[in-house]
């Protein structure tokens, strides 16, 4: 769902603390017609230019609250990120991402479901592998953006 | 019979910020002669799981302002929402009691739970529903049907114990006969082959005619999702849980048959065919009693051949399911519920489909087949 528009195109932009570049982020939305609590939220398939980005470096901001990272946001299990809202993926890589046009594949993964799967268990014991289609909620391929990166902005 | 709408067919309006809730809310009250009801699904449509008072105040007040009615809330469950264990059948109850008590609290009449909701949480949640004073309807959506144990489990306990409180919630789309044509266009636009539309369209009209090398029986078990996925899958591996084998592979022979050369794409258009529930318009008839609202669900409305201002979905038999709903005795609502949107949603935003005009066409169909009239209403 919302292939096209699940990265808003103008967002892309490199990350400063203290001066420093840390690395980029882009806003998102929920790839579904609904939200969800936070904790099935389990991070991005996020690959730009060739080079791939796991979640192990990915953090997420929403709710009004700083960025935390996707082994936070698993303890969010009250917390809700609902449909109408935008999000921040950040991503830490020192120095951030070149200026100019950046092709960028991502694929969203939200344990959400109708009910129980045979899956479970398993999802318990460690999330789907990011860009499997698996956990991917209802756009169950990876889309492609071409994004121009803005003017860096302090987090 | 009573016309509204489920806020779920504004989802892709809500979702480019171009209607708010209450533009949707007006939309229903004051633009389709006929209708005042209101479905919503409470994790698209609100602040969950706490609006708010000051929202409660609000929602009362566009009720009384567009003169529509709380009528559905559609609730989900996430069993993995804790994430070190599944949920339990107590804590889906505990959830599902949560949303039952918010529903109440905004002046809904009844709750849709999901069609995989096991029965025993529907009746652990009855006795607060006779509390609140709600009706808890099981959702039968496509590839399920109305034969079935999932149906027949709720209708054995409403009649054993005498009570009207869990019922079913028909979403129309179980009277689809063929694979909808915007969904073909969307296979066709990532590369399928116009022969396998073409062959999932002959082998619905096999299946709905019992002319097919197979059984649906086997299929209409699974939710659409997870049948797209296992396809998927015998198609990359040739492998599959056992009572799939038997379609999956006669369905992989009518493609090699029917389609040159077909791609993995191919296959999965043809396997659209047996997503379709071919459920029976007699049984709907005998089960009306036990429904307690409908999803109108429909993907695409076109202009009928020779009928101006006139619509109908071409892969959805409508007629045959509003007259058996009528001949079953059924007084309660229809809410549009638009799901086509999602197949424009590859193309750019001025090419994806037009919601408000599809839910109006939709509302054109209903009001002529259960015989609306509107002919004083200053709309």
């Amino acid at each position: 769902m919302f292939d096209n528009y699940l990265i808003r195109s103008d967002s892309l932009r490199n990350d400063v603390i203290d001066g420093e570049v840390v690395g980029f982020s882009m806003a998102v939305r929920i790839a579904n017609y609904r939200g969800v609590f936070l904790s099935l939220h389990t991070g991005y398939f996020l690959e730009i230019d060739g080079t791939d980005y796991p979640r192990e470096v990915q953090s997420f901001e929403v709710n009004g609250k700083p960025p935390r990272g996707f082994d936070e946001i698993k303890t969010a299990i009250n917390e809700h990120w609902d449909y109408d809202d935008e999000a921040f993926l950040h991503v830490r890589k020192p120095g951030g991402l070149l200026p100019g046009e950046h092709e960028i594949r991502f694929q969203q993964c939200v344990i959400a479901a109708y009910g129980y799967l045979p899956t479970d268990e398993e999802w318990v014991k460690s999330p789907p592998k990011t860009g499997t289609g698996a956990g991917s909620d209802k756009t169950p391929h990876i889309v492609t953006y071409h994004l121009t990166l803005n003017e860096a902005a302090e987090v | 019979m009573k016309i509204g709408v489920s806020l779920y067919s504004y989802q892709q309006s809500q979702f480019f910020r171009e209607l708010t809730l209450e533009d949707q809310i007006r939309e229903v009250g004051e633009n389709l002669p006929g209708a005042d009801g209101i479905e919503i699904v409470d994790e698209m449509s609100l602040r969950y799981p706490d609006p708010g008072e000051d929202f409660v105040r609000q929602w009362f007040g566009w009720m009384e302002k567009y003169g529509t009615i709380p009528v559905t809330m559609d609730v989900s469950f996430d069993v993995l929402q804790f994430r070190d264990h599944v949920m339990s059948y107590e804590e889906v109850t505990e959830r599902l009691v949560r949303d039952m008590r918010l529903a109440k609290r905004l002046g809904f009449s009844n709750v849709r739970v999901l069609s995989t909701c096991p029965v025993e949480v529907m009746i652990a949640a009855l006795p607060e529903a006779e509390r609140l004073d709600l009706r808890l309807g099981k959702e039968v959506h496509q590839p399920m049907r109305l034969e079935g144990r999932q149906v027949q489990e709720i209708v054995e306990f409403a009649e054993t114990t005498g009570t009207d409180r869990l019922g079913l919630v028909p979403d129309f789309g179980i009277f689809g006969f063929r694979p909808t044509e915007v969904l073909l266009d969307q296979y066709e636009r990532r590369g399928a082959k116009a022969e396998a539309s073409a062959a999932s369209v002959e082998l619905s009209a096999r299946l709905r005619e019992g002319r097919a090398p197979f059984d649906l029986d086997d299929v209409t078990n699974q939710t659409a999702g997870n049948l797209r996925v296992a396809y998927k899958a015998y198609i990359a591996t040739g492998e599959c849980e056992p009572g799939l084998a038997q379609p999956f592979t006669a369905l992989k022979e009518f493609t090699e048959t029917h389609v040159p050369e077909p791609g993995e794409l191919d296959y999965v258009v043809v396997g659209e065919a047996i997503m379709q529930s071919n459920t029976s318009l007699d049984l709907m008839r005998e089960l009306a009693g036990y429904v307690v609202s409908c999803h109108g669900k429909f993907n695409n409305m076109s202009e009928i051949p020779g009928k101006p201002g006139c619509f109908q979905d071409l892969a959805i038999d409508y007629e045959g399911a509003i007259d058996a709903l009528k001949a079953g005795g059924f007084k309660g609502y229809v809410n549009t519920e638009y799901e086509g949107q999602r197949y424009s949603q590859d193309r750019t935003r001025a090419e994806m489909m037009d919601e408000v005009e599809q839910v109006r066409r939709h509302h054109e169909m209903l009001r002529r087949l259960i015989g609306i009239d509107v002919t004083g209403e200053v709309a």
